[in-house]
């Protein structure tokens, strides 16, 4: 099913500035660590990059705790119910750094391991900018709480299929899940932000 | 009623447009699968199709788009319900088809998911066989992101039914499939695969597509079908609409059918009001098929190599004949070894990579079928099947994605009436040696007559001589003197028949001292001469120097700026003779320099013997670095860094340790558990063992516990290493463990993961929990010990 009222968000990869703190995160490294292999590793990466992200906006329903539901899900999940109540609606976003991340990595993992890792490293830091960025652009005009993705807390990975297929995500952003419930491209990100009462505006 | 191929042949005929779209107006609730709707609501889907055939279209899509048995047990029923529904619209209308409509399944298929191709193409035969003799008038294969979906759902199609198949896929704004293909990709592949008409859908607004109209008017020698959505979604006032209404809509596919658009029609957002207002404006416009193409291609699933001026390089060095080291790699399933061996030609500038694998000892079906599938997962070049067994030939091709080289077919009535039936099927240039029962003729005349042969024999089968690529065949000068004159003279003899040669250039030296001296003086000749492909080794400086000198002198390489990059990196990457002097490789391997490394190890080999380069410098380096780690005063990528450069220096030492020799006492089975795909935990770890010595078993990632116990009693290995970086993996790896610990108490089992700490890992009956990767080799290093 096609759906005629999601939103789209691209971005080219030199429009994104991957966040230093995400980056060093997942290196394990500090925020000064440089050298020239992870230099050239960027670089490489930024000609595979193909950032994009759906969305919607929908409403939030709470029931008894933990249930609570939005779009065409319905599910129990304490944190979830915390990071959310009492925002009465929320935007739920899929977003993808693209399929020659995976392909990239692929070839890596034969060549050279630091480089794999460096590069896996950066991607998922640059996913999580892109995410970033994209729900700035989204909530532009609202404020929002933070974005909360499945598996996270007790947010459990069987809604995947369920939201992916509400953003359009196959159509348009090309993610797939496999049996276990995770997601191609790997550097791809589902997430739900509860809007606050419209603050900005207020 | 004519059939549709014969109709589009006469005049312009037209798509409906989108199905949700008009579905959700009529009250399809969101999160419902519309299909569904066949049975429950079939008024309402007849209606949409009579809507669509009113408002000007000729072929309507059943609502089966997301039908098939992995998502609905029901999908016969559907399929037929869906079909009904669409006949009982077309029934009394003049010119009115309908067709079959399949969807993507909305698996990614392998080597990037998680589905096998066969699978894949056995959920589209299903929905073929449920569709089958239901009224339908052809197959739509449409919204495919993926070549391979779309081969996969295409010979389901050709397998299965006799209708025929019209196919689209969506391009997105660069001009590309998700995964990667572009137009020319696509044509090639969809003309081989002998379907009746292509194009796109979806994705993009008509304004979008007008480029890739272009290009598929220039390259296609089918009718091309434009589908387009109406325009890309925008949010305004908190809405999110379409950004080209009706009568936008029909002005841009105006400008579609002046491009070569020849079947028009619409996707999501469209409606009938689109439709009609197309048909309007373009009903009356000049209509003609496309003219016949005479170019000659392969494609991989990224992009066409066209052989035409340019000079085309065929890597040839994944071929087993004269080389122990790929030898030993096929019999040990060393898969990495080949892959290696592509990605290093694919740099070094070839634009198709030879894959021979055959050795009489191994499966060549199987592993050919492996490693191409393996190839296409690190590389994007097409491949030229290499191959004498017809069967492992066409396994080969069926899961090729795209349009292969197919090397060879020859002038014998056995090969000819094998090979052309697997192109004909399956689509593919062929390698065409003149040789034949009688053997190789000694003259040029001789040679050019096989050819013509295997030409006029080729037409019965339908393949054109656009995809036949003559190899008047090398044979060594050093046991005949006429050979290459021979050969030069066959090649243009040859170019006058119109087909494109190609030849094994390696071969003219075979037996001589400083054969590239005469290897490359022969390719420059026959570049001369006419060749258009040379199945060389691209790591031959003299070989590449003829191909980048050559295409400089003739006009091939516009403001020879190919010829100066080449030259400069050259001069550039002059050898380096000697490392600097205040390194040592111990140094090297600590700050993981891997080229310093090797530049040391290589001068220690001179007096040393290499097991002591092992143990006096490799381990020592890669024990401090590793305490650096430890204690935390070096980090990860520097730790993996130094193994990189560990691994180099070791690849160098095993260059003088007879394979035979290799310390297989110190032995690990590696995994990362059923239900886990993140491997860089566990690949960390392989590659240190791998430093310190250890063989080790890779059964990469996403394990079933059975494999791991199987891997470990076949190689009688005691040691197991599992990885899982996810809590809901855990399970599965604590049943791993109890499977193992069923099977042979004596396995010890160590875990690590970042899921995992040392409560975790007594909970599940670990022997062992490593923190970090250098903590796992240490343990491991103490379990041989002891």
């Amino acid at each position: 099913m096609y759906y005629t009222d999601v939103g789209l968000i691209t971005a080219n990869a030199d429009e994104i500035e991957i966040n230093p703190r995400e980056l060093a995160l997942r290196l394990g490294t500090d925020r000064e660590y440089d050298n020239e292999t992870l230099e050239l590793c960027r670089k490489r990466l930024m000609g595979v990059l193909s950032y994009k992200c759906t969305f919607i906006k929908t409403a939030v329903s709470f029931y008894q705790e933990p249930t609570l539901g939005f779009s065409n899900v319905i599910l129990n999940s304490k944190s979830l119910w915390k990071n959310l109540y009492p925002c009465k609606e929320a935007f739920i976003i899929a977003s993808t750094a693209g399929i020659g991340v995976d392909r990239l990595l692929s070839r890596l993992k034969i060549e050279s391991l630091a480089e794999y890792y460096m590069t896996d490293a950066l991607a998922s830091a640059a996913i999580e900018s892109f995410m970033d960025n994209a729900c700035n652009r989204i909530s532009e005009n609202v404020s929002c709480v933070p974005r909360f993705s499945p598996g996270y807390g007790d947010l459990t990975l069987k809604i995947q299929p369920s939201v992916l297929e509400r953003l359009n995500a196959y159509t348009v952003l090309g993610i797939t899940l496999d049996s276990s419930l995770l997601m191609t491209p790997a550097k791809s990100i589902t997430a739900i932000m509860g809007i606050k009462d419209n603050e900005k505006n207020n | 009623m004519k059939k549709i191929t014969d109709l589009i042949k006469e005049r312009r005929v037209y798509f409906d447009g989108g199905t949700g779209t008009v579905l959700q107006s009529m009250g399809l609730p969101a999160g419902q699968a519309p299909e569904l709707w066949n049975i429950t609501e079939p008024d309402r889907i007849i209606s949409l199709h009579n809507m669509y055939f009113d408002a000007g279209a000729n072929i309507v899509k059943t609502n089966t788009f997301g039908v098939n048995r992995a998502k609905f047990e029901n999908y016969r029923e559907l399929i037929e319900a869906g079909i009904s529904c669409a006949r009982k619209a077309a029934e009394g209308r003049k010119d009115a088809y309908v067709a079959f409509d399949m969807g993507p399944t909305g698996q990614l298929l392998e080597p990037l998911g998680p589905l096998k191709f066969e699978e894949a193409v056995s959920i589209f035969a299903d929905n073929i066989k449920a569709a089958a003799g239901k009224g339908a008038d052809l197959v739509l294969i449409e919204t495919m992101n993926d070549s391979y979906e779309t081969k996969a759902a295409v010979l389901a199609a050709k397998e299965n039914c006799d209708l025929p198949v019209f196919v689209t896929n969506v391009y997105d704004s660069t001009g590309k499939l998700m995964t990667g293909a572009d137009p020319e990709a696509m044509i090639a592949m969809l003309e081989g695969l002998r379907v009746d008409a292509i194009g796109m859908n979806c994705s993009l607004g008509p304004d979008i597509m007008l480029p890739i109209v272009s290009r598929f008017k220039k390259y296609s020698s089918l009718p091309v079908i434009v589908n387009p959505n109406a325009g890309l979604p925008e949010v305004k006032d908190g809405k999110t609409v379409f950004n080209i209404d009706a009568e936008a809509f029909s002005d841009y596919m105006v400008r579609i059918a002046e491009e070569g658009g020849m079947i028009l029609g619409g996707c999501c957002g469209t409606n009938p009001e689109y439709i009609s207002k197309v048909v309007s404006k373009t009903a009356s416009m000049p209509y003609e098929m496309p003219e016949k193409k005479n170019y000659t291609c392969v494609s991989s699933y990224t992009h066409a190599v066209f052989i035409d001026k340019q000079p085309v390089l065929i890597g040839e060095r994944i071929n087993p004949t004269g080389k122990s080291k790929l030898k030993a790699a096929l019999r040990n399933d060393d898969l990495n070894y080949i892959l290696n061996e592509g990605i290093r030609q694919t740099d070094a500038g070839v634009h198709i990579l030879d894959v021979n694998v055959g050795l009489p000892e191994i499966d060549e079906a199987a592993m050919l079928v492996k490693c191409v599938c393996a190839l296409q997962g690190v590389t994007d070049l097409p491949l030229q099947l290499d191959s004498t067994n017809f069967d492992a030939m066409e396994k080969a091709m069926r899961v090729y994605n795209g349009k292969p080289l197919v090397n060879s077919v020859n002038g014998t009535g056995e090969s000819m009436s094998h090979v052309f039936p697997l192109v004909q099927k399956y689509g593919g240039g062929i390698i065409a040696l003149t040789i034949d029962e009688a053997g190789i003729p000694e003259t040029s005349e001789g040679r050019a007559a096989i050819a013509q042969r295997i030409i006029d024999r080729a037409a019965e089968y339908g393949i054109e001589k656009k995809d036949i690529i003559v190899d008047p065949l090398a044979l060594t000068v050093s046991s005949n003197p006429e050979s290459a004159v021979i050969t030069l003279e066959a090649v243009k003899k040859i170019r006058e028949l119109g087909v494109k040669t190609s030849l094994g250039i390696s071969n003219i030296s075979f037996g001589l001292p400083q054969r590239e001296i005469i290897t490359s003086t022969f390719y420059a000749n026959a570049l001369q001469s006419g060749l258009n492909c040379a199945i060389m080794n691209p790591f031959s400086q003299a070989m590449m120097q003829v191909y980048y000198a050559f295409r400089a002198l003739y006009m091939l390489d516009s403001g020879c700026t190919d010829y100066i990059a080449f030259a400069s990196a050259e001069g550039a990457a002059a050898p380096v003779s000697s490392a600097p002097a205040e390194t040592t490789l111990h140094s090297s391997i600590v700050k993981g320099l891997k080229d310093i490394a090797v530049i040391h190890t290589s001068e220690l080999l001179k007096n040393t013997a290499p097991l002591e380069i092992i143990n006096d410098h490799i381990i020592p380096a890669l024990n401090e670095i590793g305490s650096a780690f430890e204690q935390k005063k070096a980090y990860l990528p520097q730790l993996l860094m130094s193994a990189d450069a560990a691994s180099a220096a070791f690849e160098e030492v095993k260059k003088h340790i007879p394979l035979e020799q290799s310390d297989s006492s110190k032995a690990i089975v590696l995994a990362t558990v059923k239900g886990d795909i993140h491997d860089i935990g566990k690949n960390i770890v392989k590659v240190l063992m791998e430093s310190y010595g250890f063989t080790v078993y890779d059964l990469g990632r996403d394990v079933p516990p059975e494999r791991i116990v199987e891997c470990a009693v076949e190689h009688s290995c005691k040691l197991v290493g599992l990885s899982a970086l996810m809590t809901t993996t855990v399970p599965s790896m604590a049943e791993t463990i109890k499977l193992l610990n069923e099977t042979d108490p004596s396995i010890k089992v160590m875990v690590g993961g970042a899921v995992l700490n040392q409560e975790y890992a007594d909970m599940i009956g670990a022997d062992f929990y490593g923190a970090d990767a250098m903590d796992s080799v240490r343990y491991a290093e103490g379990f041989y010990k002891n």
